[in-house]
């Protein structure tokens, strides 16, 4: 027999007790929903913590600072800064040939005072730190988009703020979009000194249109724009003499790097690299890997939950195909009779078995899918109540696959007794038996 | 409402039915034939050194009391059960060494069954249910459903043959059933009181059927019956009781 005749005569059988199909079905449709559902939430809320942790930014981002690294630097996660140590192109083009390495993004920080619109109560000037990072590669950096956009990579008249820069004006947090449009007019200053000794102090004004609100981890600072803007900046303070600590010379090319490691098990391995060069570097390594402990406990305990659920199902499966065999001993006798051999009456009930598995897949994917998305919706409301950034929910097609594919296997499984006994019945069951 | 009655015995160049080479009646022959089931008291013997001949196109009835071992010597000569002891040859071919798919090939290729329940699988139409038998014998598609509307046009049925079985008299579900039974051009026709759960009418049309088919085919035919105008009809006439022929 074909296994076109088999499989049709497997969808024409199961449909003979559609009750007892239907409520197969159900069965493993509510068990692969469940399944699925909660597949969906733990990737979800995974990568969501994971987020968290890592800031907005790449999970893998390693920060390294143009700073000598201080012993026991590698032990924890955070900075243990030594004192200065020129960081130029030189060492971003070594890193960036660091096995393990997938991208770099150079940071440079400077000092800066800015003149913020004179509205309401705000400030008439702040003294802050203008952080320039490599726009051209937003994806590398630690930084979330709370409103608008970041700076177009290249323009000086672009900034983008942090929700410290809302707090120094008294604006309302909640609604950042306040503040788009804005113009700041910020300056990077130039120490020189007079013939008769004194400093002077010159700024390189620029007006900056607030483009964006942001959260970000690349370097303390409330102002964002391209790295260009803090070199010419850079150049500009250079050509002075600097006036000592309080206002130095920004000897460095670069403040710092975001390290892109190619994979979490690459981070430790390329810090201790750059441990090597000298710098002082700092990543959520350890947090990120206590998290994922956890995260994995919940994963695995939630994925029993459906397991087991998907188990009962099988039984249900099973049970139900057994009942099938018995009512139908005399009709696989006679199927027997006119030449079917045991194989094809096992194809014959292992189709059907699968059939059941594959619609029960089908709708309880769906239906998990659609759970899922109630229930981050939910939880999208109370987040949005407490102020917080939604989830967004993430359905990996490896878990519609498995969804599906999960189903109709185990439901094959759950078939095999069923149909071997089915094969097994002898064809002298066409006449009733012995 | 009555059944329209089976075709006449004469058929057209085109038939289904049109005797050929291949559906040459096979002889029957055992000697020494034994056959028991395991029972809780141990083994249930039910059939007893038989010996039997049956002509290649032989027509004969098996009568006998139940519990005599018609069915079981039925299920034996058309290869539903495998030869415990003694030895057959149907059409020179020996049973006794046949098992699993071998039976089951002998049975889709040389037999072919009529059950006194018709056997016909319900959620399958008329037509559906002639065809299984040839998609199990390898039949493509498109042939199979041309023989097979032929082959119920030629037992009356051409106009029923997207009728579920549920939707069919018994005689009309009969008549599906020998439309299967002579799918694949079986040389050894066994049927199993065929007219067991027929009005006299039905019955009398399935036996014409089953008679008209014999001639035009020239398979050989065995029927078990409890009824004695069936079997007065045969040619010969096989009684069996305990499992023993009798006179």
């Amino acid at each position: 027999m074909s296994w076109s005749d088999a499989l049709r005569l497997a969808l024409e059988s199961a449909t003979r007790r559609f009750g007892r199909t239907l409520l197969t079905v159900l069965a493993v449709t509510l068990a692969s929903a469940l399944l699925v559902a909660l597949a969906t939430i733990v990737v979800t809320a995974n990568s969501r913590v994971i987020n968290q942790v890592s800031k907005g930014g790449p999970i893998t981002a390693i920060r390294v600072a143009a700073a000598r690294a201080e012993p026991g630097q590698l032990a924890t996660d955070d900075f243990r800064l030594g004192g200065p140590l020129r960081l130029d192109d030189s060492y971003v083009d070594r890193i960036a040939a660091f096995r393990g390495v997938d991208a770099v993004a150079p940071v440079l920080d400077l000092d800066v005072l800015a003149v913020p619109p004179q509205v309401g109560g705000a400030p008439h000037s702040i003294f802050e730190r203008m952080v320039g990072v490599d726009l051209r590669h937003p994806e590398h950096l630690p930084m979330t988009v709370l409103a608008g956009r970041l700076p177009a990579a290249g323009l000086s008249n672009e900034t983008a703020v942090t929700l410290g820069y809302l707090d120094r004006l008294g604006l309302d947090a909640d609604n950042p979009e306040e503040v788009l449009g804005q113009y700041v007019s910020m300056a990077h200053a130039q120490v020189t000194r007079a013939a008769s000794g004194e400093l002077d102090y010159r700024g390189r004004w620029v007006a900056a249109e607030v483009v964006g609100v942001v959260a970000q981890e690349a370097a303390p600072g409330m102002f964002i724009v391209p790295i260009e803007q803090t070199r010419a900046d850079r150049d500009w303070a250079l050509r002075g003499v600097g006036d000592g600590d309080r206002q130095p010379l920004p000897e460095s090319p670069y403040s710092g790097l975001i390290v892109v490691a190619d994979t979490l098990g690459d981070v430790g391995e390329v810090r201790e690299a750059i441990d090597e060069l000298g710098y002082s570097t700092s990543a959520p390594e350890q947090l990120i890997a206590n998290v994922q402990r956890y995260l994995r406990v919940v994963d695995i305990v939630l994925g029993s939950i459906g397991l087991i659920a998907l188990v009962i199902a099988a039984l249900g499966v099973t049970n139900a195909m057994l009942a099938q065999v018995r009512e139908r001993r005399r009709e696989i006798g006679v199927l027997k009779a006119i030449g079917a051999r045991d194989r094809d009456v096992m194809l014959v009930f292992l189709l059907e078995a699968g059939f059941v598995g594959a619609v029960g897949g089908i709708a309880g994917t769906a239906l998990g899918i659609a759970t899922a998305a109630l229930v981050g919706a939910v939880v999208n409301g109370y987040l949005s109540q407490q102020g917080l950034e939604g989830v967004r929910l993430a359905v990996p097609i490896s878990i519609v696959l498995a969804g599906i594919g999960g189903a109709a296997l185990l439901a094959l499984v759950a078939g095999t007794v069923p149909a071997r006994r089915a094969a097994r019945l002898p064809a002298r069951e066409a006449v009733g038996g012995a | 409402m009555q059944p329209p009655p089976p075709p006449p015995p004469g058929r057209s160049q085109a038939s289904s039915l049109t005797p050929t080479a291949a559906t040459t009646g096979v002889a029957v022959s055992a000697r020494g034939l034994r056959h028991s089931y395991a029972g809780t008291d141990g083994d249930l013997v039910v059939l007893h050194d038989l010996d039997l001949d049956l002509p290649a196109g032989g027509y004969a009835a098996l009568t006998g009391p139940s519990g005599a071992g018609k069915s079981t010597l039925l299920s034996v000569l058309g290869g539903l059960e495998p030869v415990q002891g003694g030895a057959i040859e149907v059409g020179g071919r020996s049973l006794g060494t046949l098992r699993g798919d071998g039976l089951a090939e002998y049975r889709r290729e040389t037999v072919g069954f009529v059950f006194q329940h018709y056997g016909l699988v319900p959620v399958l139409s008329a037509q559906e249910n002639v065809e299984l038998a040839l998609a199990l014998s390898g039949t493509p598609r498109e042939k199979r459903r041309v023989r097979a509307l032929s082959l119920l046009g030629d037992v009356g049925l051409g106009a029923r043959a997207s009728h579920r079985p549920t939707a069919l008299s018994g005689g009309e579900r009969q008549r599906v059933a020998i439309a299967r039974a002579i799918a694949n051009k079986p040389r050894l026709l066994l049927a199993d009181e065929p007219t067991g759960n027929l009005d006299e009418v039905a019955a009398a049309q399935v036996l014409d059927l089953l008679e008209a088919l014999r001639r035009d085919l020239g398979c050989t035919l065995l029927i078990v019956t409890h009824n004695h105008t069936v079997a007065d009809r045969a040619e010969r006439r096989l009684h069996l009781d305990g499992g023993r022929w009798a006179a």
